[in-house]
């Protein structure tokens, strides 16, 4: 929590109160639970915004609300706040029955600003990897030969790694957008341990708090060539360091994983665009920062979806938005990859003359790994942006 | 214009359902162990020789400070007496509103709360209680100089009391020759009770000390008007001591049967009633260094069948909260602080039980970590919940006694060693 407010306080400084104050109440990740989903150090929520979300992330590389492709924010001809809510309603079933829970995230916040005619500014924050969750399960523990004590252990973990993005996107052309973005990961975990007993006169619980703070960063380039009738965008984020500590205590080093991706898109539709993105991230490099029996798998994100612009109501249009996606998600649960297949669905439209921009969408989400577990959600995603 | 409503309520619905969102259902763990990458804390489990300094204080609570005092008479065995002491007697008394001057009076007695007895606790046979006057110019706390005193010449009173009559209150009649004698010259009153029964018994009175003392009921007319006179117990001396005065406005004493604790054992209650000193040496690396969750100081009780050995008292464990200036064991065993408040927990035993008892002391425990040994001592306190009021008494073999069954400390904890890292 230090290390990111030391952040949020130096992009006060530079880009202004607003756009600060968004972005570290950002930080605060919301809560989940341990599942298929959340192994390792979280779950990666994609960085994706809620328009982005309902193509699939098939948009992902030129959506400019997207925290992904640093020159797509190019596109913005208008200062802009942006601010997304993402809960996700799951379902986790196992031969010891199922389990259903629920949590609320804000993954994306943003903020642009152009300067001039030819370049943009922007601010970013979006949860990198969610490890929010409470775990509690029963166990009996053997002290000696015949004394045994049944306890209840919960794990509380709280917080997230965040990926915080100064980007600079210049657009000589209406055809050419090229950009770079420096990465701040910070953040932090507070992992609450609590034992309890069920014999409370002979045995008292305890705690055990711990917080451990992410530092880390990373650097990131991106293309956009556009033209009347189809675009095509790529995008690539070198990791630096990454290191885990509690206090002065260094726990663990390793690096941001590398990520690339690229998408085709056909704009032959006014207004419209059809899209297929793909997109590499080596969550291997991850490992070192966790204990040795942490896993990352290199894994990829493909998608296809399109943004249609759909029926007008009362003078406005409604965006019509679909789209399929398949992901290796970053860290083994029980020795197994897990993959990701989802389906989405959005609208989007705009209010108040064009100056306040709605999306929402809805993603189903099917989870499986080779073990005796899947993992089924619901996620819904709504996004707002403002031009003030 | 449909269009507009049906905008309208779309927006709605999604503002619902984005606020709803905001609750969460986060428990889980059923999928654990399969999807649990966390594991529960390993608890360790040791048991020391913890005991450094072990010993049995007699005369504990001091006299005068029990919350009831202990009427007894087990023939040869034990013999305790009370003493309550009206130290200033009214010469006047109410009758319709007017202030008289006691010159006569009609009935004199003492009115005494007791623990009223349960039926495992009824006397086996009559009682009578005798009153004597035990004012004396002599040393008036010394059991031998006080129990010579209840000598027949003495005798102001004493009633018999058939087992199932005894409630909660004891009426004794007293002399009232005796009484106006005091009265009228201002004199004070002592007043020691003797039990006298055919089968060993002991009772428990209450004191100024717990708020339920006995009293004085003076009747000075026959007239219905009169109001009687209430006179509470007070004492003027030691003159020079109002602290300890106070203590002896009623107290009890032992005139025969007290006993002390053999070597080799450690003493709870009895009589006189004692309680047990506890230093305990625990290694700081696990005090300070990790979580411990149980903390039980294992006592080998030793059989007692001197007197009522199947009655049943509460022993407690006790926080000594004296400043670690005080050095002398029997002051610092009189500043206990209350068990509950480090949740500390009693046991109920049996003189004539044996075997191995279990304190259980981890709220105690506990609040050492990180305090220092000469700030914060490991120290504890054993009492009976009935200390000076029953003559039961709880032992246990001390550190001096044989490995088997000297004092030990069970502790088990947890090692800090969760990183919290996945």
């Amino acid at each position: 929590m230090t290390s990111l407010r030391s952040t949020g306080a130096s992009l006060v400084r530079a880009r202004g109160l607003t756009i600060a104050a968004l972005l570290v109440g950002s930080a605060a990740s919301a809560r989940a639970q341990s599942n298929l989903s959340i192994q390792g150090f979280g779950f990666p929520t994609g960085q994706f915004s809620a328009r982005t979300q309902g193509t699939g992330g098939a948009l992902a590389e030129s959506d400019p609300l997207t925290p992904i492709n640093p020159a797509a924010i190019g596109a913005f001809q208008n200062r802009v706040l942006f601010f997304q809510l993402e809960p996700e309603f799951r379902s986790v079933k196992t031969p010891a029955g199922s389990e259903h829970t629920s949590t609320a995230r804000y993954p994306v916040i943003l903020g642009a600003l152009p300067l001039g005619s030819h370049f943009v500014v922007g601010l970013s924050s979006s949860t990198f990897l969610d490890r929010t969750s409470t775990t509690s399960f029963l166990t009996r523990q053997i002290l000696t030969g015949t004394d045994t004590v049944p306890m209840t252990t919960t794990y509380q973990i709280a917080g997230a790694m965040n990926d915080n993005r100064l980007a600079l996107a210049w657009a000589p052309y209406q055809w050419l957008r090229v950009g770079a973005g420096a990465h701040a990961i910070t953040g932090h975990n507070l992992i609450d341990i609590t034992q309890t007993f069920a014999d409370t006169i002979v045995f008292s619980s305890f705690n055990q708090k711990t917080i451990i703070g992410f530092s880390g960063g990373a650097a990131s380039l991106g293309l956009q060539l556009v033209s009347k009738y189809a675009s095509v965008a790529a995008s690539a984020r070198w990791g630096g360091s990454l290191r885990a500590s509690v206090g002065d205590t260094v726990l663990g080093r390793a690096n941001v994983p590398d990520e690339f991706g690229a998408s085709f898109s056909i704009l032959a539709i006014p207004n419209s665009s059809i899209s297929v993105r793909t997109a590499h991230e080596n969550w291997s490099v991850i490992r070192g920062l966790g204990t040795p029996g942490l896993v990352g798998v290199d894994g990829w994100d493909s998608s296809v979806g399109a943004d249609i612009a759909g029926p007008r109501i009362t003078n406005r249009t409604i965006f019509l938005r679909a789209g399929a996606r398949k992901r290796t998600l970053p860290f083994q649960a029980a020795g197994a990859t897990v993959r990701e297949r989802s389906f989405s669905g959005g609208l989007g439209t705009t209010f108040a003359n064009g100056r306040v921009m709605a999306d929402v969408a809805a993603i189903r989400a099917l989870r499986d790994a080779d073990i005796a577990a899947s993992e089924r959600a619901w996620t819904l995603s709504f996004g707002v942006s403002v031009r003030p | 214009m449909l269009h507009k409503k049906l905008l309208g309520l779309a927006t709605l619905a999604v503002a619902t359902v984005a606020i709803a969102a905001c609750s969460e259902q986060l428990e889980g763990g059923a999928a654990c162990p399969l999807l649990c990458t966390n594991q529960p804390i390993t608890l360790l489990d040791t048991t020391i020789d913890a005991v450094v300094v072990d010993t049995t204080v007699l005369g504990l609570p001091p006299i005068g400070s029990e919350a009831f005092m202990m009427l007894a008479s087990h023939g040869d065995t034990l013999d305790a007496r009370a003493i309550i002491r009206f130290d200033t007697l009214p010469g006047s008394y109410t009758k319709s509103g007017v202030d008289s001057t006691i010159v006569n009076i009609d009935t004199a007695q003492l009115v005494a709360p007791i623990v009223k007895p349960d039926s495992a606790h009824r006397p086996k046979a009559p009682i009578t209680i005798e009153a004597y006057n035990v004012d004396t110019t002599g040393a008036d706390t010394i059991a031998a100089v006080l129990g010579s005193l209840f000598r027949p010449g003495r005798l102001i009173g004493s009633k018999t009391f058939a087992p199932e009559s005894l409630t909660d209150t004891l009426r004794i009649p007293i002399s009232t020759d005796t009484v106006l004698d005091r009265v009228k010259s201002g004199a004070r009153l002592r007043v020691g009770l003797r039990l006298v029964s055919s089968v060993g018994y002991n009772m428990q009175l209450g004191t100024v000390q717990s708020g339920s003392n006995a009293q004085l009921r003076i009747v000075a007319s026959k007239d219905t008007a009169a109001r009687p006179v209430l006179v509470s117990p007070l004492s003027t001396t030691p003159t020079d001591a109002s602290f300890l005065a106070d203590q002896l406005s009623d107290y009890s004493i032992v005139v025969r049967g007290a006993t002390s604790t053999p070597a080799g054992l450690l003493g709870v209650g009895g009589v006189p009633s004692r309680r047990v000193y506890f230093r305990l040496s625990i290694p700081s690396h696990i005090v300070d260094s990790t979580s411990i969750v149980r903390a039980s100081l294992l006592l080998t009780q030793m059989p007692n069948r001197r007197l009522n050995p199947k009655d049943s008292i509460f022993v407690f464990p006790s926080p000594i909260v004296a400043a670690p200036l005080v050095t002398d064991i029997k002051t610092a065993l009189q500043f206990l602080g209350g068990a509950a408040e480090v949740g500390l927990d009693s046991l109920k035993l049996a003189p004539a039980d044996s075997g191995v008892r279990s304190f259980e002391i981890v709220g105690l425990v506990r609040r050492w970590r990180l305090m220092d040994t000469t700030l914060s001592p490991r120290t504890l306190a054993l009492r009976a919940g009935t200390e000076g009021q029953a003559p039961q008494e709880i032992n246990f073999f001390s550190s001096r006694a044989g490995n088997a069954v000297r004092p030990r400390l069970r502790l088990t904890y947890a090692p800090q060693t969760s990183t919290g890292l996945p």
